[in-house]
């Protein structure tokens, strides 16, 4: 059976004051005036999204067929819920909170809980073969886990680590399946224990806030580990370039396990105060996308790959009258009437169908497009921006790197590179 | 003999380990001597069928506990569909009766087995194909309603909190099938695997007690036989639904069940735990065909 475990440790107890936990929270965030200096690290900047619009969507997540959504201060009480129940665990400065899961908003709250009591989220790619993230996990020796379902927990099983907390998000089969006698936790009951205890934020601007891990073509596993500071940095660079603000909607579509959702989605979320939403699953992402209408779109070659091979698949026949009418209206250089024309009756309804209707900021992440996708996008009025995927990968053996990253190379103001031709 | 049996049982065994992942069959077979129920949840005494003179059941009993998956075998024409209609009371048996969840009937109407809590899935698909698989699932809810057919037509009073509670419901069972990418798609045009899924989805979400599964993975390939058998046991870990399920993949059934009931020609030849039934020579016999 499922072990379950009290996350209120008596230590804890005796240091918890009773005051309103909203408010000791912001004064832990804010001691000075809440808008003379920018916070520090990205649970801080929660806090003051938190103080500064408690009541507005921060995250929205499709269940049941339902767009579910959190307010910043609920994600803020969240966050300070499942810190405590971290720290009752023995998680502390420096330990490591490894995640595998899909895109969901619980395991965005952990990686932020982690990285208020000062740890690092190590994020695995979920839709990797399990013997990887076996070798990973091995090495790493987390303090804890964030396993998404029974699968994930099945992959910390085969690894023989008994990490001191399990999390996990969907229930389904772990109640009756637990041999190897993990700590298991369901965040629905961490999150919603109270707690009067404030804990404040311990994270360091200089700290690795998330690492990441590959394998390389030797078969060494490598590393990228990013720092609070770097993270800010690329996020308050993107949100100025693309003057982001708390009205977007951005769609988290992605495995949950790249360092650009990191830099262009996550950091900007906190700092612009937007509103984050994930899909149903991922299969089921295009759909929602579509339903949402999400105003910035952070994907990579291959999320703007799918959506044109699935606009093809889709468009009638070649040849037919219909799809002349399309060639027709998508072409490169289009005359007066055609282009009000072909607006009107195929480039809005096709950019209607993919969910970029309402798109102002359709930013790439990484290798760059394809030219053939790049020319389609374009056609349809989306000039897809791209931007650098700053990633370092070092050996996992090297010491960690918790120091702030030097300097990226001048950058004009907006942070744009002109031309698209971004480090890569 | 002994070396055609032992082929038998060694291809069984493989085929389940294959079909069935390792933790989900170990935790089966756990629950299987873990719970043991204090009652049946279905009972079924001397129970005989013919049409016209043909005999189609003989004389058959068995016990199905709460909580257990019985699978039902046997070669074509042994009687199984037929006797998974007279539980849910499509045929009416000429004798024997049926005890179910504590209630003793000699005939019982399809609509009583589903207010009682007996669903089922057919062997041919029998969906509402023109209709989305939303609309196909919400069906199964009919009756857990309780609203008039007037405050329906005219959602007034109980109709319109109802219509959000049904479909609450119809959306958890989307989820825990995995069918969600499909919830507005016409169920005419899905693939056959998915399409019954869709028809599993349906009875489930009439929340029974007992469901019954005709020939749940008749013409899936291996990874979707391995996904309904996991889907199988989930339902019947999650929610303890008890199942009764026809299925012709020895493999499958030897790796799912926790009971087993052989019939041959209408008559029961076989009843047991999978490992008992794997061993006896009559159904070895039936199934090789030397009996005949």
């Amino acid at each position: 059976m499922a072990q379950t475990i009290n996350p209120a440790s008596a230590v804890l107890a005796g240091a918890c004051a009773n005051a309103p936990l909203a408010e000791v929270l912001a004064e832990s965030a804010h001691p000075a005036p809440a808008a003379a200096v920018a916070p520090a690290t990205l649970p801080n900047w929660l806090l003051r999204q938190s103080h500064q619009q408690a009541g507005r969507v921060a995250l929205r997540h499709k269940r049941l067929g339902v767009w579910q959504q959190r307010s910043w201060r609920q994600a803020a009480d969240e966050v300070h819920r499942l810190a405590t129940a971290l720290r009752a665990s023995g998680f502390g400065e420096g330990a490591t909170l490894v995640i595998v899961s899909r895109p969901r908003p619980e395991a965005l709250l952990a990686a932020l809980a982690a990285q208020w009591l000062g740890g690092v989220a190590a994020l695995l790619d979920p839709l990797e073969a399990a013997a990887g993230h076996i070798e990973v996990l091995r090495q790493l020796q987390p303090q804890a886990v964030f396993a998404e379902g029974l699968l994930e927990i099945e992959r910390l099983q085969a690894s023989a680590l008994t990490p001191a907390l399990v999390i996990y998000a969907d229930g389904r089969g772990v109640a009756s399946l637990n041999p190897a006698g993990l700590a298991l936790a369901d965040y629905a009951q961490l999150a919603l224990r109270e707690t009067d205890c404030p804990w404040p934020v311990q994270a360091h601007a200089e700290r690795t806030a998330f690492a990441f891990y590959r394998y390389a073509a030797s078969g060494q596993i490598e590393q990228q580990r990013i720092t609070h500071a770097e993270l800010l940095q690329q996020g308050q660079r993107l949100v100025l370039a693309e003057k982001l603000n708390e009205q977007e909607e951005a769609l988290a579509a992605r495995a949950f396990a790249a360092s650009g959702q990191a830099r262009y989605l996550l950091a900007p979320w906190l700092i612009a105060g937007f509103c984050l939403n994930f899909p149903e699953n991922l299969s089921t992402r295009d759909n929602d996308r579509r339903e949402l209408g999400p105003t910035l779109v952070a994907g990579t070659a291959q999320t703007y790959g799918r959506l044109h091979e699935l606009v093809l698949s889709r468009l009638p026949q070649p040849g037919s009258v219909q799809r002349r009418l399309v060639d027709w209206a998508l072409d490169k250089q289009p005359g007066k009437v055609r282009k009000v024309l072909g607006e009107w009756l195929v480039r809005r309804p096709l950019r209607d169908v993919m969910g970029f209707t309402r798109t102002r900021a359709p930013l790439l992440v990484g290798e760059p497009l394809p030219i053939t996708t790049l020319d389609f996008f374009a056609a349809l009025g989306i000039e897809v921006r791209a931007w650098p995927d700053l990633a370092q990968w070092r050996d996992s053996a090297a010491a960690p790197n918790t120091q702030v990253a030097p300097a990226a190379p001048a950058l004009p103001d907006n942070g744009w590179i002109a031309n698209g031709a971004q480090a890569a | 003999m002994t070396s055609i049996y032992s082929s038998f049982a060694a291809t069984a065994t493989t085929k389940a380990t294959a079909l069935v992942p390792a933790t989900t069959r170990a935790t089966a077979q756990a629950q299987a001597t873990a719970t043991a129920p204090a009652a049946s949840l279905l009972t079924l005494e001397h129970i005989s069928l013919s049409f016209k003179g043909v005999k189609a059941i003989t004389d058959i009993s068995f016990a199905v506990e709460r909580g257990e998956i019985c699978a039902l075998i046997g070669p074509n024409g042994a009687g199984k569909s037929s006797l998974l209609n007279v539980i849910n009371g499509v045929y009416q048996a000429q004798e024997g009766r049926i005890s179910f969840d504590g209630e003793t009937r000699q005939r019982m109407r399809p609509h009583d087995a589903a207010v009682r809590g007996i669903a089922r899935t057919f062997q041919n698909l029998a969906l509402f194909k023109g209709m989305s698989v939303l609309d196909n699932v919400l069906t199964g809810r009919n009756l857990q309603r309780r609203s008039s057919w007037l405050e329906q037509a005219l959602r007034l009073g109980r109709a319109a909190p109802e219509d959000d509670r049904q479909r609450e419901a119809a959306e958890r069972v989307i989820e825990f099938l995995h069918i969600q990418t499909w919830r507005n798609a016409l169920v005419g045009k899905l693939p056959y695997g998915l399409q019954k899924r869709v028809e599993l989805a349906r009875a489930l979400a009439s929340e029974p007690k007992l469901l019954l599964l005709d020939e749940p993975m008749a013409g899936m390939n291996a990874e979707e036989k391995q996904e309904m058998s996991r889907f199988i046991l989930d339902i019947n870990r999650e929610f303890g639904t008890t199942v009764v399920l026809i299925e012709h993949d020895i493999g499958v059934v030897m790796g799912l069940s926790h009971h087993v009931v052989v019939l041959d020609y209408g008559h029961k030849i076989g009843d047991g735990a999978p490992a008992e039934v794997r061993r006896d020579p009559a159904v070895i016999a039936a199934y090789l065909g030397t009996r005949h």
